[in-house]
């Protein structure tokens, strides 16, 4: 109720603080719906992984604010006052390692988030922009990680560091000088220090807070991308308020996320590596973290080394380049899964490459991938995930559209048709699901193996440490060919394909 | 049909009592922990372990009560398994903080 509404009179009858909320409430409409209420299928964590991830960027905001009392950038006393964090700040050790381990999950829920979208093409029209503005975010994501990880100038981040801003080099002389310019500066270590740490606590935070506020504003204007689930009943179609139910759900996550990272801290903490200096990062063998490992891994193989590092670079670009305007390549209307056969399998196929590239990547510091290994490998596990798809899609949605082909919604049929649907698709779901796990184990296994079997040819002998590595590996592999068999027997007392083709083929079949 | 219905009601009612129990068992806990949290010595060495357990057990106490409410407003019906799972992770962790303890 306004008090222009009432007049000076009826407004005077209420109490102080009634007529001064009621003050706000009309000059900010607290008490009128806000925000567009969402979907009650949307009451699931795969629904908020962005938002878990900007939950991550808002505890490392008030980790990095208490660090910030502390920390110098230079290149003097960075390493001292990093020091001084971990041994004589109260909780220091605690507060370092909740920031590292957060950054961590906030690009690992980014990725999530990116891949689940795609997965479900969230990208599709009108979502196109939103897509496009979550890709940046995940660059300014990365950018927080790269940015930050020199702060603490130890020899392990200033190595890695040194890495990524020498591909720089690669680029045109034009290109280089300006892009190094921009990130490292002219003024030797001092001065790129100092720029990464500008970079990390105004220049990123803003551009962050620029673009999540553009997304929500688009968020809230086109809500909550439908699931693609061919029937959603309607009680999961049912509106709920963001205040209290979505708010509460929200916190719940924060909450159980906020413990997650608590309790790893704990279990893992962290401990600071020696400090920078020429000497010791002679000595050491320059790695990057492990969200850019396999971008490194690929600029580690033999072809790449000298001449081929810009055509690596322009690859690789390439490919972030097609993740940007994907919504204006993917162009279909259709979101369902059954029918986008060729996308699903190039994304489960990015998936087990940056996967096998990141796990490669820490079983080989510091060596060149052989050109043959790198067609061995990579070529294999596109060629294993492609087949696997297009096994499973014919297994899972091939059987499915024939049964709904077979039984066609007639009469009292209709009723339950839906639930049969839901029944189906969800059986379909859960048996993709089976095997994205099972071709993830086995890339993990075969990538594992081969990367054991390399250092044993590398060192010339074997370790126990070697043998470990390759037993599970081969037990990973074991277990995957295993869970594969028995999902496709399981897949085939429904659907009998395997008996079909065998007897199509003819080779006999005891019924 | 309605003999069906009243039970489910019960059941409701049942669980939601439970909830409720629980609730008030959550909230002893989590203002437990705060006092832990607020005894302890920052510069005695090995009180960063207790700190982060204990503020993980007000935070997971915290989500198990946003949890129930919600439940309770919305369907009326709390999954019991959350429940006890949360609760019995929680007593876990009251136990490792006992464990830890400066």
């Amino acid at each position: 109720m306004s008090e222009s509404e009432h007049g000076p009179a009826e407004s005077a009858k209420k109490a102080p603080l009634e007529r001064l909320s009621g003050w706000f409430d009309d000059r900010l409409g607290l008490s009128y719906p806000m925000l567009r209420p969402a979907p009650a299928y949307s009451i699931n964590p795969f629904y908020w992984l962005g938002a878990l991830a900007v939950i991550a960027f808002v505890i490392q905001g008030i980790t990095g604010m208490l660090m910030m009392v502390y920390y110098v950038p230079s290149p003097t006393q960075a390493y001292a006052t990093t020091q001084y964090i971990f041994q004589d700040v109260s909780y220091g050790t605690f507060l370092e390692t909740v920031h590292l381990y957060t950054a961590y999950a906030m690009i690992m829920l980014a990725f999530m988030h990116m891949m689940r979208g795609y997965f479900v093409s969230v990208q599709k029209k009108p979502r196109e922009l939103m897509w496009v503005v979550g890709m940046l975010m995940g660059f300014v994501t990365l950018g927080f990680g790269f940015t930050g990880y020199l702060l603490p100038w130890t020899v392990v981040s200033k190595s890695a560091t040194d890495v990524g801003t020498g591909m720089l080099n690669a680029l045109p002389t034009q290109v280089s000088s300006f892009l190094s310019f921009l990130v490292v500066g002219s003024g030797g270590d001092s001065g790129e220090l100092l720029r990464f740490y500008d970079l990390h606590i105004v220049i990123l935070p803003a551009a962050l807070l620029a673009l999540l506020a553009v997304k929500m504003y688009m968020l809230e204007s086109h809500g909550v991308a439908e699931p693609v689930a061919s029937s959603v009943t309607a009680a999961k179609r049912k509106l709920i308020p963001i205040f209290p139910d979505v708010s509460f759900y929200l916190l719940e996550l924060a909450a159980l996320f906020g413990a997650a990272m608590l309790l790893i801290s704990v279990i893992f903490p962290l401990s600071l590596p020696v400090e920078y200096s020429a000497q010791a990062a002679g000595a050491y063998t320059a790695q990057p973290d492990w969200y850019f490992l396999w971008v490194y891994q690929i600029l580690k193989i033999q072809a790449f080394e000298t001449w081929g590092l810009p055509v690596a670079l322009g690859a690789i670009t390439l490919v972030f380049l097609a993740l940007i305007v994907l919504p204006f390549i993917d162009r279909g209307e259709t979101r369902l899964i059954a029918k986008r056969m060729k996308y699903i399998t190039l994304g489960l196929i990015f998936v087990a490459e940056v996967a096998v590239l990141t796990v490669w990547g820490r079983l080989t510091p510091g060596q060149v991938i052989s050109n043959e290994q790198a067609v061995l490998v990579l070529g294999g596990t596109a060629l294993l995930v492609a087949l696997g798809s297009v096994v499973a899609y014919r297994l899972v949605f091939g059987g499915i559209s024939r049964a709904t082909r077979a039984s066609p919604p007639t009469g009292g049929a209709a009723i339950g048709a839906p639930s049969v649907q839901s029944a189906l698709h969800s059986a379909s779901l859960w048996t993709a699901s089976s095997f994205v796990g099972l071709l993830v184990l086995g890339t993990f296994g075969i990538s594992g193996s081969i990367g054991a079997v390399a250092g044993m040819m590398a060192a010339n002998a074997t370790s126990p440490a070697l043998l470990d590595s390759l037993g599970a590996s081969l037990a990973l592999i074991s277990v995957t060919v295993a869970g594969t068999a028995y999902l496709v027997y399981r897949l085939d007392l429904s659907t009998g394909s395997i008996k079909r083709r065998v007897r199509a083929f003819e080779v006999g079949w005891k019924e | 049909m309605k003999s069906q219905e009243s039970a489910s009601t019960t059941d409701a009612v049942v669980t939601e009592r439970m909830g409720v129990r629980i609730v008030a068992l959550l909230l002893l806990v989590a203002s437990l922990s705060v006092f832990v949290l607020w005894t302890l010595n920052p510069v005695g060495s090995g009180s960063e372990t207790t700190f982060a357990i204990y503020l993980a057990i007000d935070l997971i106490a915290f989500g198990l009560i946003s949890y129930v409410d919600r439940r309770v407003a919305g369907e009326g019906k709390i999954g019991r398994v959350p429940l006890i799972a949360g609760c019995c992770f929680i007593l876990f962790l009251v136990i490792v903080g006992f464990y830890f303890w400066p």
